[in-house]
């Protein structure tokens, strides 16, 4: 496989969110407000792009016994630096993501990534895996971002664009919302990409 | 060898020290960096709860005042402590006259503790301010208490209606929803969507000011 279809597989023909189902519980938490899910989407992006490059650095000599507590140590090792990046630097940004940033740790993805990918592969091509995974995690969480802040808060990143005539649609700044626009989601990628194609 | 009792031991102790030693590093350079961000933040938002009443008293504007943060902060607010006084109580001071409190005050959100900044007139009676500094409630829901629009309704507000009682010193409130218009001054708009964290937050105003106005009364006023 060449660089080029690694990173396509992972970011849209296997995507994590949509093919694997993967990811779902920040996917749903964080997406009412754009700008949240675009600062998670990059924190996840920096996890994984070097949870995958180191993993697969180290695959070699890594027990098996005990892989997955290392590939946790790495990805808990990551998500602190990224922790620590914010609150030094744009902590306006830390204090609202809150415990979410922790919370990349417990992301699906990024244990599915290094067990599926990182560990069996060069880094270089891990790193490259890591980059498209979380690009391809990205850009659910803004689509459905995107349409939760639209029809919630009349807003897209904070900006207000519908006017003061707009009355808000409550259901989508809560949970429930995400879970029936992610649903709608993956049916129609199934549906006009993966089953028209096969 | 990689099939040997001690390798997967040392190999683990071995990435937790490289890691831990790395993350340690990384935070020892950054310590500072965090620790002035966290205070500089803390004394923005004290002097912003202040600033109101520092500007009355002195006919500088309010936006002059935040603009010439830290020299304000240095120049108008003072840290008080009193003894057996278990709040952080901040003073705005000019001439050594005082001009406004500001408390630091705790409570219980829906996800986790809630902590604020209220700053009240001498006679400890009228909110000037409210401010919250960290909450952990819901993103896009009850972290929406940080808005102005639900802040602002405590602004100004005679919280202290009972100063001679025993038990509560301020009055009940309705919340009303977030769409409609106070009929009253007891009724407040409710954020929707997070009726516990609109109602901790009162419960937060109500405990504390009993704690506080209490405190005061038998000890400074």
């Amino acid at each position: 496989m060449t660089k080029k279809d690694i990173f396509v597989n992972a970011a849209f023909k296997e995507n994590s969110v949509w093919r694997q189902i993967l990811g779902i519980c920040s996917a749903l938490a964080v997406t009412n407000l754009m700008l949240n899910s675009l600062i998670l989407g990059l924190g996840v992006i920096f996890t994984l792009a070097l949870a995958n490059f180191t993993i697969s650095l180290i695959r070699n000599w890594t027990p098996r016994s005990i892989r997955m507590m290392v590939q946790t140590l790495i990805i808990a090792s990551y998500v602190i630096i990224v922790d620590i990046f914010l609150k030094a630097n744009i902590p306006e940004i830390s204090k609202q993501l809150g415990p979410y940033v922790g919370l990349i740790i417990t992301n699906c993805i990024l244990m599915g990534r290094a067990e599926a990918f990182a560990s069996q592969n060069k880094p270089l091509d891990s790193m490259i895996d890591g980059i498209g995974a979380g690009l391809g995690y990205t850009l659910v969480l803004l689509v459905i971002s995107f349409i939760r802040e639209l029809f919630g808060f009349g807003s897209i990143f904070g900006f207000k664009v519908l006017g003061d005539w707009w009355i808000s649609w409550n259901i989508m700044v809560m949970a429930p919302s995400a879970f029936f626009l992610l649903a709608m989601l993956i049916w129609a990628i199934n549906t006009y990409y993966y089953k028209a194609k096969a | 060898m990689k099939d040997s009792f001690w390798y997967p031991i040392v190999f683990m102790l071995i990435m937790v020290v490289i890691f831990t030693s790395i993350l340690s590093v990384m935070y020892r350079f950054n310590q500072d960096k965090i620790m002035r961000q966290e205070r500089d933040s803390y004394q923005r938002a004290v002097l912003s709860t202040l600033a109101s009443a520092i500007a009355e008293y002195t006919g500088e504007s309010r936006e002059s005042i935040m603009a010439a943060y830290p020299e304000s902060y240095d120049t108008y607010v003072v840290s008080q402590n009193y003894p057996g006084f278990e709040r952080e109580c901040f003073q705005a001071k000019v001439d050594d006259e005082i001009l406004a409190y500001c408390f630091e005050i705790r409570g219980k959100g829906l996800w986790g503790s809630m902590q604020a900044l209220v700053s009240t007139s001498v006679d400890l009676r009228t909110i000037l301010d409210f401010a919250i500094v960290s909450q952990q409630e819901t993103p896009g829901l009850g972290a929406r208490i940080e808005e102005d629009w639900f802040l602002s309704q405590f602004r100004d507000r005679l919280f202290v209606v009972n100063p001679d009682a025993e038990g509560d010193v301020s009055q009940s409130y309705e919340f009303i929803a977030e769409t409609q218009v106070p009929e009253n001054d007891r009724q407040l708009r409710r954020v929707t969507g997070a009726t516990i964290t609109s109602d901790s937050v009162v419960k937060m105003l109500h405990d504390e000011f009993n704690y506080i106005y209490k405190y005061f009364r038998e000890n400074v006023l």
